[in-house]
């Protein structure tokens, strides 16, 4: 409760005050400032779905301003819509462009996806610049700022206008990225793998995420047009991105605290740099910050010394500089560079963030209660298992070029059977599972899921069929807590439309979501880690809840990939439990494995493979007694020891 | 007639693209040891070019300038490499996007206040009078674009396959981890990449400026082509470059001339968001399998 009220109350104080100014300053001048700052913190906002949620280096959002900001400027002049329409028009070029220029960087990372969109600001400045005809080019457009239902809008309206859909921006996006639409995004940033064959969809979650933010860019763009009531291609290039991702950065990704933050630093630097005095004030006291910082984080070795010496490096130039150069302002971008370059190297995670963890700490904010558990007979339904045959291979085969690495593989897991497949390292196993689940497409053969054919070639495909998979290197989403990468995966939970998760009237399912979440991690064990991050979980701990995210598929079949590969003595007991606990609740497995205890102990039939090729099949006890078994593992047997076990 | 101004259009574009290849190039040697690339490797190109302008200012003749200017270039790429991209690599984040983008922002600036805003020229020892060949003029700066281009590229080439050094490099390149368990330091082979890339992108900025003559954003625009042919020719090889940067070329001098100079850029981006979205590895690049 206290938590809650910390933090609306900060939320509704901020908004309250930056309402108010307007009725206390009359000095027009600071007004288009307050202005700007309310544009520029709901175009920051969108930037972030895409930087910090979605992880990427987008520099495309500086065209989707200057796209919707011409879309609603040639609205007004050329067809005479009215504000709200224009702004709205201006919002569906952003979401549609947007959306298309997703498609084919879709399929990018990193430094290719940072270029694909740094060439389409550089082509949307092209078309605005030439399609003179249109946005008349190099000359400009004028327009004049339509009046709101009859009224002529003074800037002190405006400005409130501005106040009003940022605020609106801030709520309906603080909805979205509670729920289950930003923790896709964020899984999505760790593993675009993992989140294909949880079912989730990375492709459908990568459009939106950049369609969302664009939209916000282009809803920006038509208040950017009514504000400064001209427009030219020039303003909206690669400088003003930059400036825009920086101020992201700076300000705090994925908080919506930082992107307003950011949008104030950007806003108001120019302002600050031209007075010599505030400049000497600020990086002074960025200075000491930056000598404060490092000197603790070298004593209490947390930093390395590159970490804590370029900050103060940085911040000793700006000083330095600043009582040598005469005109701070010419080298307005220069400080700009050096007081980023202190941030992201010294604080990574941004003003915001690091604002935010003083501020817990110091006012001792508990997190929100967790929920009691659903009871697990909702969660994972008991299923009736009648022994029928369930998952049939026939012949399948995957080659790599010339390498054969399963060669037409034949075999039928049951209903409720826990079905091992075991091989020496190199045999196929690994590549079967793939196969089954999507990842690679089979080279031939036939797959059948309850006697239909099973998609081949998509992870997602796979998983929406009723297939979960763990991953024999791990694939968690590092960055969401143990609970969240249960949550995301969760089948069957997440059913409202967009429109009532954005109006937050999504909130029973989230608290259906946490306690369904917290009956899984509870049969796995981990129910006491629900709020650990799990990248800083132990390594035991990580293989458990990769079980536990694949059960949230609640899936008819779960493909285990060497569950207890670097597994201390006594996880290996805690697993066996677990896969007999899962068993119990009918569902089939296929097991890979190389400890030949787990098998035996577990496995009701047994698959071998060797060179991509069935060797055996039986009982656990057969096939370690079959002398091609043997053979494969101990090499060609002598007369004596056929029966050795294998390792 | 019309087929000679469209061969004129096409080589001379096609000579220009050899500097976008060039720079595409300096990318190719960072990306293959570290996987990463200078965002701002075109501030690299315009700085070292004022700076090759200030030695012949200062008297210095035209071929001491060459060495000196190149030394300068790889120079700014190692401070590059340390401030900008070690310790992204060492937290294998992508924080190195970031900062060599704001490294590239301070430069601007710095030449900015350093040099001024204006457009200079740039001297050159060659004389003004194209060579022709078949019709086709050739300027002689355009000769030296050429044969700096190959000499460079072909020089880096040499060295990688016939150097232990350069043999560390393709270690590094292959294989990052096997490479430093073999004994070959990968961060030494880092820095070596972006001092080369550095001294690539001096060499860029020196032969170019004759023609486009030396200002703050002069190498702008010359960025973003370089960037597309980097991409679409494939972040892993060497020739791949020399042909799409080429083909780019020719393509923007015939846009420029038939649609309207506005649009020169339109075709090599284009290209590019194409090129991404059928192959994103690129036309020569590797195609790799996703594992897991």
């Amino acid at each position: 409760m206290k938590r809650l009220l910390l933090i609306h109350g900060a939320e509704l104080a901020v908004f309250a005050l930056l309402a108010a100014v307007p009725l206390a300053v009359a000095n027009p001048y600071a007004l288009g400032l307050l202005t700007l700052l309310a544009i520029y913190g709901i175009l920051l906002i969108g930037l972030d779905v895409t930087v910090g949620y979605l992880g990427q280096i987008n520099l495309g959002h500086v065209a989707f301003l200057g796209l919707g900001a011409y879309a609603a400027g040639i609205c007004l002049t050329r067809f005479g819509l009215g504000l709200f329409p224009a702004l709205g028009v201006a919002t569906g070029v952003g979401i549609l462009l947007g959306g298309l220029l997703a498609l084919p960087a879709l399929r990018l990372e990193g430094p290719q996806f940072a270029l694909a969109t740094l060439s389409f600001t550089a082509l949307s400045f092209t078309f605005l610049n030439e399609m003179e005809s249109l946005t008349g080019g190099a000359q400009g457009l004028s327009l004049t700022r339509p009046p709101l239902f009859g009224h002529d809008l003074t800037p002190r309206a405006f400005f409130w206008l501005c106040t009003v859909l940022l605020a609106f921006v801030w709520l309906t996006m603080r909805n979205l990225l509670h729920s289950q639409w930003g923790r896709a995004f964020e899984a999505l940033r760790d593993s675009a793998i993992a989140t294909d064959a949880m079912g989730i969809g990375a492709y459908r979650h990568k459009v939106a995420a950049f369609a969302l933010g664009s939209g916000l860019g282009g809803l920006a763009g038509g208040l950017y047009a009514f504000n400064f009531q001209y427009l030219q291609p020039q303003s909206f290039v690669y400088d003003l991105m930059v400036i825009l991702l920086l101020g992201v950065v700076l300000g705090g990704r994925k908080s919506l605290w930082g992107a307003f933050v950011g949008a104030s630093i950007v806003v108001l630097l120019p302002n600050l740099l031209s007075n010599r005095h505030v400049f000497l004030a600020v990086s002074g006291l960025g200075f000491l910050l930056a000598l404060g910082s490092g000197a603790r984080g070298l004593v209490r070795k947390t930093t390395r010394p590159f970490q804590a010496l370029a900050p103060v490096v940085a911040m000793g130039l700006l000083v330095v500089g600043g009582l040598l150069v005469k005109n701070t302002e010419d080298w307005r971008k220069a400080i700009f560079a050096l007081m980023l370059f202190s941030v992201v190297v010294g604080l990574p995670e941004g003003l915001m963030g690091f604002a935010a963890r003083a501020l817990t700490r110091l006012f001792r904010v508990a997190p929100s209660p967790l929920p009691a558990p659903s009871p697990l007979d909702d969660v994972l339904p008991l299923r009736v298992a009648d022994g029928s045959a369930f998952l049939e291979l026939e012949d399948l085969k995957r080659h790599f070029g010339g390498v054969k690495a399963v060669d037409g593989l034949s075999m039928t897991v049951r209903s409720g059977q826990i079905h091992g497949l075991i091989g020496p390292n190199g045999s196929g196993k690994s590549t079967a599972v793939n196969v089954i689940s999507g990842l690679y497409p089979p080279t031939s053969g036939r797959m059948r899921l309850r006697g239909r054919p099973l998609g081949t070639g998509s992870l997602y495909r796979a998983a929406q069929s009723g297939l979960a998979r763990t991953f024999q290197n791990l694939q968690l989403f590092g960055e969401l807590t143990a609970l969240e990468n249960v949550m995301v995966a969760l089948k069957g939970v997440y059913r409202s439309p967009i429109p009532l998760v954005l109006l937050g009237l999504a909130k029973g399912e989230e608290r259906r979501a946490r306690a369904d979440g917290l009956a899984l991690l509870d049969l796995l064990g981990l129910k006491d880690q629900a709020r650990t991050r799990a990248k800083d979980l132990t390594y035991g701990d990580q293989r458990f809840l990769e079980i536990a995210r694949a059960l949230a598929r609640k899936p008819d079949l779960l493909i285990l990939d060497e569950p207890a590969a670097g597994l201390a003595h006594p996880d290996v007991q805690r697993l066996i439990q677990t896969i007999r606990r899962i068993h119990q609740r009918g569902i089939a497995m296929i097991l890979i494995e190389h400890h030949m205890d787990v098998v035996s102990e577990l496995c009701t039939l047994v698959t071998v493979l060797d060179g991509g090729r069935v060797i055996a099949e039986g009982s656990p006890d057969e096939v370690k007694r079959h002398p091609k078994v043997v053979e494969a593992y101990l090499g060609q047997a002598g007369p004596g020891d056929a029966a050795s076990e294998p390792a | 007639m019309n087929a000679l101004i469209i061969g004129q259009l096409a080589v001379s574009g096609a000579l220009m693209g050899l500097v976008y290849a060039l720079i595409a190039y300096g990318f190719q040697l960072t990306y293959a040891t570290s996987k990463s690339i200078n965002f701002g490797q075109g501030e690299l190109v315009m700085v070292s070019a004022f700076f090759s302008l200030t030695l012949l200012d200062l008297g210095v003749p035209y071929a001491l300038m060459v060495p000196g200017g190149l030394i300068f270039g790889a120079l700014l790429g190692l401070l590059v490499e340390r401030t900008g991209v070690r310790l992204a690599l060492e937290e294998k984040s992508e924080g190195w996007v970031l900062l060599t983008i704001i490294l590239g922002l301070f430069f601007f600036s710095a030449a900015e206040n350093i040099w001024g805003r204006d457009d200079r020229p740039f001297p050159t020892p060659l004389s003004q009078n194209p060579v022709q060949v078949f019709g086709i003029d050739i300027t002689r700066m355009e000769i030296s674009v050429a044969v700096g281009v190959f000499a460079i590229m072909g020089l880096i080439e040499l060295f990688k396959r016939r150097t232990l050094l350069g043999k560390a490099f393709e270690a590094v390149s292959a294989d990052r981890d096997a490479a430093e368990l073999m004994g070959i330091s990968a961060t030494r082979t880092v820095m070596l990449s972006y001092g080369l890339s550095g001294a690539v992108a001096a060499l860029a900025g020196i032969l170019v400026s004759p023609i486009t003559t030396v200002g703050p954003t002069m190498a702008s625009a010359m960025i973003l082509k370089a960037f597309s042919v980097a991409v679409v020719a494939g972040l892993d090889s060497g020739f791949g470059v020399v042909l799409i940067g080429m083909i780019l070329g020719a393509l923007e001098g015939l846009a420029s001339f038939y649609i309207g100079s506005g649009w020169r850029e339109a075709p090599g981006l284009v290209l590019l968001i194409l090129a991404l979205a059928v192959r994103p590895t690129g036309v020569f690049g590797k195609a790799g399998i996703r594992k897991v």
